[in-house]
């Protein structure tokens, strides 16, 4: 995956797709889980949130540049 | 009940050591690894001039063209050097001539009796036999000089490469030393990426390189070597000969860019390099003792 895309002339680097993307998949995981109720199984719920979110966009992020 | 509870807190704390691996992954990858956005295509330009003045009288070549080195670009109305070689010629015949006349007056006269001539005429005479010669030496470098002009007419390439921006027309006068096309060494192309001070100590020569055109190509190549030095802004000197320094911030400073030349491995068919071209360069440094 390259590490810049190009829109309109202006290049951007692909980590901010993915920062997007990532807050996107946690709220819809997050509300996913909230609907299922197995929020009851954490200690700590924005916690997670948080450690999800990380979890995803360093995924991303490593997806790119971890080669 | 405590089973559920102590899954929970596990279960949590799990993903935050989890996030906090990746996150350091990921600093590690993109803040320290040595790679940089701002990269360059470059390659040798030559500004080809004509060495002799003249009339634009021929164009052997289009703009953008493909050359050959000794292919012929363009050629300056040769006319005027002929006749001038033509006078030049003419000129050494007459330098022969004249050479051999002395030539031959002096050996006479070196013969001749002391009662006949006097040495002072014997000595003129050998003096103007090799004056005669320096002459004729002379009108001999004007000739090849005249060939020479007559053979600069033609302007070829002096490398395989590409020509670029030609603008001149058959008819302009094209003045010697100005230059009226750029010719792109093609075996030049090289990339300069501009790499922050702080991860130079993190990449060396020889290094493999990963480099990722704005247009999608994508190349292989090696760090080829590393600047000694770049331009010291605070070096600068103001009016009375008095220090220029510019005042920073103690706390935030750029750091300073450094142009590390890479050597391309091999261009792939169908990525077409273009000297300026913006790209990013990967250096993957290989696994090192200590």
């Amino acid at each position: 995956m390259p590490r810049e895309l190009a829109l309109a002339g202006i290049l951007f680097p692909t980590l901010l797709l993915v920062f997007v993307a990532a807050a996107a998949l946690t709220w819809l995981l997050d509300t996913l889980s909230a609907r299922l109720g197995l929020q009851r199984f954490l200690w700590h719920p924005p916690l997670v949130r948080l450690a999800l979110f990380v979890c995803l966009f360093g995924a991303g992020g490593l997806l790119i540049y971890g080669r | 009940m405590n089973a559920v509870k102590a899954l929970r807190i596990l279960m949590t704390l799990a993903l935050a050591t989890a996030a906090v691996l990746v996150g350091v992954a990921l600093w590690g990858h993109y803040m320290l690894s040595p790679w940089t956005r701002d990269g360059r295509v470059r390659a040798d330009v030559v500004n080809l001039a004509p060495d002799v003045a003249g009339l634009v009288a021929e164009i052997a070549v289009h703009d953008n063209q493909y050359v050959r080195q000794g292919e012929l670009l363009y050629r300056i109305d040769p006319e005027r050097y002929r006749l001038a070689l033509a006078e030049a010629e003419a000129r050494l015949q007459a330098a022969d001539v004249e050479r051999r006349l002395r030539a031959r007056e002096a050996a006479r006269r070196a013969h001749l009796d002391s009662q006949v001539i006097s040495s002072e005429n014997r000595d003129a005479s050998s003096s103007q036999a090799a004056a005669a010669d320096a002459r004729y030496a002379e009108a001999l470098a004007a000739r090849d000089l005249a060939r020479l002009n007559l053979a600069r007419t033609d302007v070829r390439a002096p490398a395989d490469g590409y020509v670029t921006n030609f603008n001149a027309e058959v008819g302009d006068y094209a003045p010697a030393g100005k230059a009226l096309l750029a010719l792109i060494d093609a075996h030049s192309f090289r990339i300069v990426g501009y790499f922050e001070e702080t991860k130079l100590p993190k990449l060396r020569e020889g290094d493999p390189v990963r480099i990722e055109l704005m247009d999608g190509g994508t190349l292989r190549g090696r760090v080829e070597s590393v600047p000694r030095g770049i331009n010291d802004h605070n070096d600068a000197v103001g009016r009375s000969m008095l220090a220029d320094v510019n005042p920073t911030f103690n706390w935030v400073r750029l750091a300073q860019r450094v142009p590390v030349r890479v050597r391309i491995d091999a261009v792939p068919d169908g990525v077409r390099l273009v000297a300026g071209q913006t790209c990013t360069v990967i250096v993957e440094p290989a696994p090192r003792a200590g």
